[in-house]
């Protein structure tokens, strides 16, 4: 249970803080490598049994053990077949997410962990798709009590894949040509890094072919939309290694040239202007007078007062 | 108390030379000053200034006779060019007629037809705001691009300066044909068109402004206006083409085209169409912003003088049309069809999550940077006293955040757009009013504004990633590192209407202080110095524009002001710079409740329209304290007579006998032809109205008033030749009927076209049939208020002043009204003058 406990905890902290702290994960990562295999396998036969605990009794998870055991014999609802899926699913599940956090960083979670991800959807399907017989292991896993534990963990863990855009790497369940290609290329740019790493400015020149080849070929994936995280990732690792630590970047040299356009473009409305104001005739307007009533006595006692 | 006496001798000056002259048309004109003066002793605080008025005049009487009557052009002057429209309808028995006639399913019938064309203006509206809107995304994308490509190819090999001349090329070449058209062919459609629909609806009729070729110029120059990066925007024409294609289809025909579809005939008079305009303009705003009530409201606040709620329904009617069907056809474009989320030509994107929510606290911030907007269209240093003046309270609790972020911002920002544009106007009306000095004007700014740009990118060092969710279409790299971007760019290297959106929606962070700060300076005078050239081009986005920047600036150096873990919500930039936007632009056009709706309409969220009207209302007071609304001073520059809301606070002490004209051109109830000839043929007397008098028979008594003619009418009446001695001749001659008046409508020949024999000359007219019996008539006595009052409440166009026996003495018209406006030292009288 304790098990249990702390896979979910790991992947809450996974789905949280996708911008990680590093503490956090350095916590967790001192946790997982106690999960061995064998032993997770062991102790799940114990998982039925807690899943099915009726919403009722749910309050005491610690404290109620003995309840558990109560229950676990006499619970009509799940059958044998439903339990040894669920025990599949959570078996599964484990190793995903065992593959997930221990490839995070560098990400290679498309690369490394999506043959899990397959099995994991599968096993899914299974218990999603109405069963064998009368057997329907989606009512009785899936939405049988508030939680829908099972229903939700899948669920996050899809958005966790759907986020990486991992689909956009693979091709009939393998990784597609296009990632390969990829990769190889960038295996050679980092050899070459590898190998210049004492002057940069050689590095900057030697290397430069197969950066750029990289490079085009990243824009060239962007525009067909096929990156996964492992790409973006790794393509962003290897611009910051070329742009800031190796200082690559296009340096800003012809300012001269640019400014002299400049300014001449800036001094052609000043002539304009100043021209116009001298050459141009100045636009006059002609003043109409309208006709108005002739002054009455009244009007030029006013006037004659004030003068 | 020197500078008054000058001014106001100088309105004085210019009326001695025609004293001297002394023509006996135009007598009396020593009465303009004596009115003022007339005034001036009734009112105990101009009464000296006129005294002084009195002896400067005395002393220019004989040295000033010699002078020429020209003056330069200043915005204290009313054009003769500019007519009233006759919204009061002539109600001869020609008319009342043809209403007996109509049965009650008749104007059901035309009820309904109303309802129709209303439609049919939001459709087409519609469709002209799709049109633009893909045609403009479309080059521009495609100027980018190859601009993008070039400066990508460039940054690698070096020679980033032919970058530069490519771009300036390329803007200017659009800019150019842009400017060519305008200039070249229809002047009028110049600017963003709302101070002359503005005026339309006064009731100003502005010679070809609703005309086909004004629309297709207008719709042509604005694309080539923005696409050739100018600092405009496209919303402020969509008013101009919505009242266009109104006026257009309300009267069944085309002018221009020379096809009469001979429908709506009943719809071919100023009064139906000017309320078909109003339509428009409503159905053009709501095209532009997605905001259909904005647009009823813009028409109402902006516009329509005369109100009723059938015309109110109608107008949402059609604003709702035409939002919809910009709507539909964009998302056919998009490839999404069904799905509306494009209900107009800007999207400020949805301000519906969490962190763009507003607190109470933040109230009092907002309002502060409405006064700041508008001190941003004033000078810098009246800007202290006025934060002060805008609620010292407010000032205190927020002084320690807002005082920070105020003091830079005021320093670098302190030219007001208004008043720059405004001696910038009386300069192209100076001095650059030829055609090809104007487009060689707009081409310069155009290369002006490229440069610029280039350079602020090219010497940028703010480098930002791109986020998978951001608007970014164009990114430039240039220097930056790898998977970084120029934000520079991100703000210039656009339309102005992605450059907003981006401004409102950026995650925080994505553009540095500085960047911002150099943006808003340069991005304000290049805007101010774009208004008003010769393109067609609207000022609502580099307003909204402007704002957003210097809103944004303010919401980053607040966060940045405030401990970080104290208010959460402060972080997020975006609002401010919404709340900015809105308090630059209705600082700049002076718009209230018509600039809420439409900003809440256009963000769609409802929870923002307290503080942004907030804004608006303190960026309308402190602005209306120094100077007009952007329109406003166009409008008087244009020497458009103008009626306001109101007479001049002032005004009470003028009765009618000062304001009109006198002595008046009337005829007799049948008239000579000859006669009539001759006085239409007069240039110098231009006159549209002749009071009908009655000297002969009947036993009136001479002069007394018996209806009122238009020259329209009369030319209508000349063409047809409809004189008593042809009628006695052939008396099966056809009748002539009001279809005759419509067909002739809106463009009457001139006198000159119509040709009168030497014989037709002795011929006599009767006018009966045609003047308007019962025009509206008012005593000497009454004052300018109640005049002002029934020339706006009716849409009146001429007034004429009857003594106590029912004699016409004078004739007051909308020239005569305009004329008073209330100045800086009291009421001032404008001049007419021939433009």
């Amino acid at each position: 249970m304790v098990l249990l406990l702390k896979v979910v905890a790991c992947f809450v902290v996974l789905l949280h803080c996708s911008r990680a702290q590093a503490s956090s994960f350095e916590v967790n990562l001192t946790v997982l490598p106690s999960f061995i295999w064998d032993d997770v396998a062991n102790r799940l036969n114990a998982l039925p049994s807690i899943l099915t605990v009726s919403p009722s009794q749910e309050p005491s998870f610690h404290s109620s053990s003995d309840l558990l055991l109560s229950s676990f014999h006499g619970d009509p609802e799940i059958s044998d077949y439903c339990r040894e899926l669920l025990h599949i699913f959570g078996q599964r599940y484990v190793s995903y997410v065992n593959c997930l956090v221990s490839s995070a960083r560098p990400v290679k979670v498309c690369l490394n962990c999506f043959m899990l991800y397959n099995r994991l959807t599968d096993i899914y399907s299974n218990i999603s798709q109405v069963g064998l017989g009368n057997e329907s292991c989606q009512v009785t896993l899936l939405r049988s009590d508030r939680l829908m534990l099972v229903y939700e963990l899948y669920d996050k863990i899809t958005d966790i894949w759907k986020t990486s855009h991992c689909s956009n790497c693979l091709s009939n369940d393998s990784l597609s040509s296009d990632a390969l290609h990829y990769m190889a290329k960038l295996n050679e740019s980092l050899r070459c890094f590898e190998s210049q790493k004492s002057n940069h400015s050689e590095l900057c020149k030697e290397c430069k072919a197969s950066y750029k080849v990289l490079n085009d070929l990243y824009g060239r994936m962007e525009k067909n939309k096929s990156l996964c995280i492992d790409i973006e990732d790794a393509m962003n690792m290897t611009r910051i290694l070329w742009s800031k630590s190796f200082n690559c970047s296009f340096p800003r040299e012809e300012t001269v040239p640019v400014i002299a356009v400049s300014s001449f473009m800036l001094f052609l409305p000043i002539i304009f202007y100043l021209s116009s104001f001298l050459h141009s005739e100045q636009k006059k307007r002609k003043l109409i007078h309208p006709k108005r009533v002739k002054s009455s006595n009244s009007l030029m006692n006013i006037q004659d007062k004030h003068s | 108390m020197a500078n008054i006496a000058k001014k106001v001798s100088w309105s004085s000056r210019g009326d001695e030379p025609a004293q001297g002259e002394g023509t006996p048309l135009l007598n009396g004109t020593g009465a303009a000053r004596y009115s003022r003066q007339f005034s001036g002793g009734k009112l105990f605080h101009i009464g000296r200034l006129s005294t002084v008025d009195l002896e400067e005049e005395i002393d220019e009487e004989e040295s000033v006779v010699s002078r020429p009557k020209e003056i330069p052009h200043n915005e204290k002057l009313l054009s003769l060019k500019y007519e009233s429209l006759d919204y009061d309808n002539s109600e001869n028995q020609l008319f009342l007629e043809e209403e007996r006639r109509m049965s009650q399913m008749g104007f059901k019938c035309l009820e309904m037809s109303r309802w129709l064309v209303c439609a049919l203006i939001g459709i087409l509206t519609g469709l002209i705001a799709c049109f633009i809107d893909i045609v403009v995304e479309n080059l521009a994308g495609l100027k980018y691009q190859v601009i993008q490509q070039n400066i990508e190819r460039f940054t690698e090999t070096g020679g980033l300066s032919i970058s530069l001349i490519l771009w300036v090329l390329l803007n200017s070449a659009f800019v150019m044909v842009g400017s060519v058209i305008v200039a070249f062919f229809e002047p009028i459609a110049a600017g963003s068109g709302i101070p002359q629909i503005k005026c339309y609806l006064n009731g100003v009729k502005i010679p070809r402004v609703v005309r086909l070729k004004t629309l297709v110029v207008k719709v042509c120059g604005v694309i080539c206006s923005v696409v050739g990066g100018l600092a405009v925007g496209k919303e402020g024409p969509m008013i101009h083409s919505g009242a266009v294609v109104a006026a257009g289809i309300s009267q069944g025909r085309s002018t221009s085209l020379k096809r009469d579809f001979k429908i709506f005939e009943y719809f071919r008079r100023d009064t139906e169409k000017r309320d078909f305009v109003s339509a428009g303009a409503a159905a053009g705003v709501s095209a532009a912003f997605g905001a259909p009530v904005g647009g009823v409201l813009f028409s109402l606040e902006e516009g329509a003088s005369f109100w009723n709620q059938m015309l109110t329904w109608r107008i949402f009617f059609a604003s709702m049309i035409s939002t919809f069907t910009l709507n539909f056809f964009m998302s056919i474009y998009h490839n999404k069809p069904g799905d509306f989320s494009n209900p107009g030509l800007i999207n400020f994107g949805r301000f519906d999550s969490d962190s763009t929510e507003y607190y109470l606290y933040e109230i009092p911030l907002f309002i502060i940077m409405g006064a700041f907007g508008e001190r941003e269209s004033y000078c810098g240093n009246l800007s202290l006293a006025l934060l002060h003046f805008n609620g010292p309270v407010l000032f205190l609790v927020f002084s320690r955040r807002a005082h920070v972020s105020f003091t830079p911002a005021g320093g670098l920002l302190g030219a007001l757009f208004n008043v720059l544009n405004y001696w910038l106007t009386i300069l192209r009306i100076r001095y650059i009013h030829r055609p090809c000095l104007q487009v060689m004007e707009a081409v310069l700014v155009a290369a002006v504004t490229a440069t610029v740009s280039f350079t602020m990118i090219y010497f940028s060092d703010d480098c930002q990633p791109l986020g998978e969710d951001q608007l970014e279409e164009y990114p430039l790299q240039l220097f930056c590192a790898d998977g970084e971007y120029n934000s520079m760019a991100t703000a210039v290297f656009n339309t102005p209407e992605r450059s907003v959106r981006s401004l409102f929606h950026s995650p925080a962070g994505s553009y540095n202080p500085v960047t911002l700060g150099i943006f808003t300076i340069t991005y304000f005078f290049l805007a101010c110095w774009t208004y008003g050239l010769t393109v067609s081009a609207g000022v609502f986005i580099p307003s909204l524009l402007i704002g957003a920047a210097w809103g944004r600036l303010f919401g980053i150096l607040l966060a940045s002001f405030t401990p970080h873990n104290s208010i959460q919500t402060l972080a997020d930039p975006g609002k401010y710079a919404l709340i900015g936007a809105a308090a630059q632009l209705g600082g700049i056009v002076r718009m209230t409740l018509s600039l809420t709706v439409i900003m809440v309409e256009a963000t769609g969220n409802v929870t923002y329209g307290l503080p942004i009207m907030l804004v608006l209302m303190t960026a309308k007071i402190v602005g209306d304290y120094f100077v007009e609304g952007l329109y406003d001073i166009h409008i008087k520059l244009q020497s458009v007579p103008f009626l306001h809301w109101d007479a001049p606070a002032t005004s009470h002490s003028l009765t009618a006998r000062e304001v009109m004209s006198s002595p008046v051109t009337c005829f007799n109830l049948v008239e000579k032809v000859g006669t009539i000839v001759d006085v239409l043929s007069n240039t110098s007397t231009n006159h549209n109205g002749f009071p009908v008098v009655s000297r002969l028979s009947d036993g009136c008594e001479p002069g007394k008033i018996c209806g009122l003619i238009l020259r329209s009418q009369l030319i209508v009446l000349l063409k047809h030749k409809v004189f008593v001695e042809r009628a006695r001749s052939r008396l099966n001659q056809r009748k002539l009927q009001l279809k005759d008046f419509r067909d002739a409508y809106p463009r009457f020949p001139p006198i000159q076209s119509i040709h009168v024999s030497q014989d037709e000359r002795e011929c006599m007219m009767d006018l009966t049939e045609f003047m308007n019996p019962t025009p509206y008539t008012v005593t000497q006595e009454t004052s300018l208020p109640r005049v002002f009052k029934l020339f706006r409440a009716l849409g009146l166009r001429h007034l004429i002043v009857v003594d106590s026996d029912n004699q016409v003495v004078g004739l007051v018209t909308r020239k005569d009204l305009a004329r008073y406006h209330l100045g800086k030292h009291g009421l001032e009288e404008l001049q007419l003058a021939q433009t």
